[in-house]
């Protein structure tokens, strides 16, 4: 009973990364899609969003909400810049050349951060609400932190609309169809450059939602802090299937949880405890190995 | 009498093979040996000069830097520029290189070449295991997959043995004899170049040739019998070889530093390599050493000796990246693209000239 009360607690308490994962991946998402490139900014561009929200709020004690959404329009400015004023710029840029630049900014954005604001650490984004709510069950207490459950509100929030935009606007379409060949959606009459600049601007200020719940749940801020969640979206995608939209949103729930269940199970040997990243990781390898267009991934077929 | 119109006919009409030590340099120089070795030979002058005491010492340590992360990318660009495929997994490559030289030379002592051939051996392993995954995944999935290969090599090391690796100075040794600094510098020097030529010539032999062909369509050269198995292997074995020895060197040249492993050893390393193969050129070695040379030595050679940049440190990083950018942007082919273009507008300036000079046309 108590080792099933602490795989409780282990799984509540891992539910903000899945939330800010979840976040984070819709936008990588969005981005593979409709660009055909995996955004290597996404973190950078996270973390500069959060380090304005967090310097509005805490130094100019701007108001808590008008902040993030000053910090959620940065992002959107962001990622308007970099697809308006960089991918369309450049002539013939191929799928690596779009990977490079992206790392290109990331290498733009470390340097501006400590020159804007500063190389202290600033002071972290308080909890949306503070405290903890627990219930008395199984002969112990289960206890979540406020903050999870308000970030899971949010995420569950924009997640639908999203989902919703995607599969019932005309945008949504525009999307869909750019995401499946851009050339052929332009020569159907979609204006890919409103459906891509449109994609950028979502992805950047999902990014930055995602930096602020993670920054405000417990993460010191730094402009790499956000790598980490950047890279299990990268895995999320392939293990869920670049394919579809839903793949990656399911992928970046199993593979937070996976962790954190596998290191639950270290009360059976400490083993598991340490090990939990690499296990998951490489059962990811296997589960990839096996079904290459991933778990929920539609099979493409390939043109000679 | 027959013969002898023959023999004065040739002597007239074919060009007299050209004599003398400028013939002599020019033969030398048009193959990979002559050019990659006059690159050798020029860095260890350096070196020679360093310990005259005419050359300062960070410049040297940039210049070896810019060596080590040269061998990975030469690896890498042999990948991406040859047989198009894509990795991620630099880092974790080379992970493997630092953390088995300070096992070898630190934890069970042995001296440095069995050291080396242990961490050859292990890399060409983990290559192997890449090479197969390759052949299930391609594209920008394949990246991925290196890059969680590459995470799951990075966190296995980290909990074995933590990040604070130091070898200390006396167990630098080759079969007894303390190795110092200089003299790992030099063996860096000639391993890089070793494998300059290696490469060099691989990439024009059949097996470069397969490559090439297994780039620009898989279909096809698997219809004309190329084995892809064969030569994905190959070339994710000889990028992981690379990588490996460029983060034995790596450790070796830098024995008393601890937190390098938690500083290098993330994305950014990788991606750092893929953006010097890329601005330099994929498709080719000089342009790859110059990419890596903007990306690791720009900011230590020149830009630090400018007040403005030396002062700010943090727009070195910015103009590094706005580089990155602007070469991507408008030559997708890198300085490679770059230096054929300028080529190109050169002779068509001397056409013009001659033109307007002479008032003819070849």
């Amino acid at each position: 009973m108590a080792q099933l009360l602490s795989l409780l607690n282990t799984i509540t308490g891992s539910l903000l990364t899945i939330c800010v994962t979840m976040v984070a991946t819709m936008g990588i998402t969005l981005i593979f899609r409709t660009s055909n490139t995996t955004n290597f900014a996404q973190g950078a561009i996270a973390a500069a969003g959060t380090y304005v929200v967090a310097y509005l709020a805490m130094q100019y004690s701007v108001h808590y909400i008008l902040a993030i959404l000053i910090g959620l329009v940065f992002g959107i400015a962001f990622g308007l810049f970099i697809d308006i004023m960089i991918f369309r710029r450049g002539k013939n840029i191929n799928i690596v050349g779009k990977q490079i630049i992206t790392m290109g900014l990331v290498s733009i954005i470390f340097g501006a951060v400590p020159l804007i604001f500063g190389a202290q650490i600033p002071p972290q984004i308080p909890a949306f609400i503070d405290g903890n709510f627990s219930i008395s069950m199984l002969g112990g207490e289960l206890s979540i932190t406020k903050h999870s459950v308000v970030c899971i509100a949010i995420t569950a929030a924009v997640l639908t609309v999203l989902f919703v935009l995607l599969f019932k606007s005309k945008w949504g379409l525009g999307v869909r169809v750019t995401a499946s060949s851009e050339y052929t959606a332009g020569i159907v009459g979609v204006n890919t450059y409103v459906i891509t600049a449109t994609s950028w601007a979502i992805a950047a200020a999902l990014a930055v939602l995602a930096a602020v719940m993670l920054n405000a749940g417990n993460a010191s801020l730094t402009p790499s802090f956000m790598t980490k969640i950047q890279v299990s979206s990268f895995l999320a995608g392939i293990l869920g299937g670049f394919s579809t939209f839903l793949g990656p949103i399911l992928g970046a729930i199993i593979i937070p949880l996976a962790i954190s269940v596998v290191g639950w199970l270290g009360f059976i040997n400490p083993f598991f405890q340490s090990w939990a990243e690499v296990i998951v990781y490489i059962l990811l390898l296997i589960a990839i190995l096996i079904k290459p267009q991933g778990l929920f991934g539609k099979v493409v077929a390939k043109k000679v | 009498m027959n013969n002898r119109f023959k023999n004065e006919y040739l002597a007239h009409t074919s060009p007299r093979p050209e004599s003398g030590w400028k013939a002599h340099a020019k033969r030398i120089m048009s193959n990979p040996l002559g050019q990659f070795g006059l690159l050798g030979l020029l860095l260890a002058i350096t070196q020679l000069l360093n310990i005259a005491g005419i050359v300062p010492r960070s410049i040297m340590t940039t210049i070896a830097f810019v060596s080590i992360y040269s061998i990975a990318a030469i690896g890498f660009c042999l990948l991406l520029g040859y047989s198009g495929l894509a990795s991620l997994g630099t880092a974790g490559f080379m992970g493997l290189g630092i953390y088995l030289c300070h096992y070898g030379l630190q934890e069970w002592q042995i001296s440095i070449l069995p050291a080396f051939l242990i961490a050859g051996i292990a890399s060409i392993v983990i290559g192997f295991v890449v090479g197969f995954v390759s052949l299930r995944i391609e594209g920008i999935y394949l990246a991925i997959m290196t890059l969680a290969l590459s995470e799951i090599i990075v966190k296995l090391l980290k909990t074995i043995k933590g990040s604070t690796l130091i070898i200390r100075g006396v167990n630098l040794n080759f079969f007894g004899i303390p190795l110092s600094n200089n003299a790992v510098y030099f063996t860096i020097i000639v391993v890089l170049v070793m494998l300059l030529v290696g490469t060099a010539n691989l990439i024009n032999s059949p097996t470069g040739r397969a490559m090439v062909a297994m780039k620009s369509s898989v279909a096809a050269a698997q219809a004309m019998g190329i084995s892809l198995l064969k030569y994905r292997l190959l070339a994710f074995i000889i990028s992981t070889l690379f990588a490996g020895i460029a983060g034995f060197f790596y450790h070796a040249y830098l024995p008393g530093i601890s937190p390098t492993t938690a500083t290098i050893l993330t994305l950014s390393m990788s991606l750092n390599i893929l953006g010097a193969v890329i601005i330099g050129g994929a498709k080719s070695l000089w342009g790859t050493l110059v990419g890596t040379f903007v990306i690791y030595g720009f900011q230590s050679i020149f830009l630090q000796n400018i007040a403005f940049f030396n002062e700010n440190p943090a727009f070195m990083m910015m103009v590094t990246g706005v580089l990155i950018i602007l070469v991507v942007m408008f030559y997708p082919g890198g300085f490679a693209q770059m230096l054929f273009t300028f080529r190109l507008w050169l002779k068509k300036m001397t056409k013009k000239w001659r033109i307007y000079r002479y008032g003819i046309e070849e």
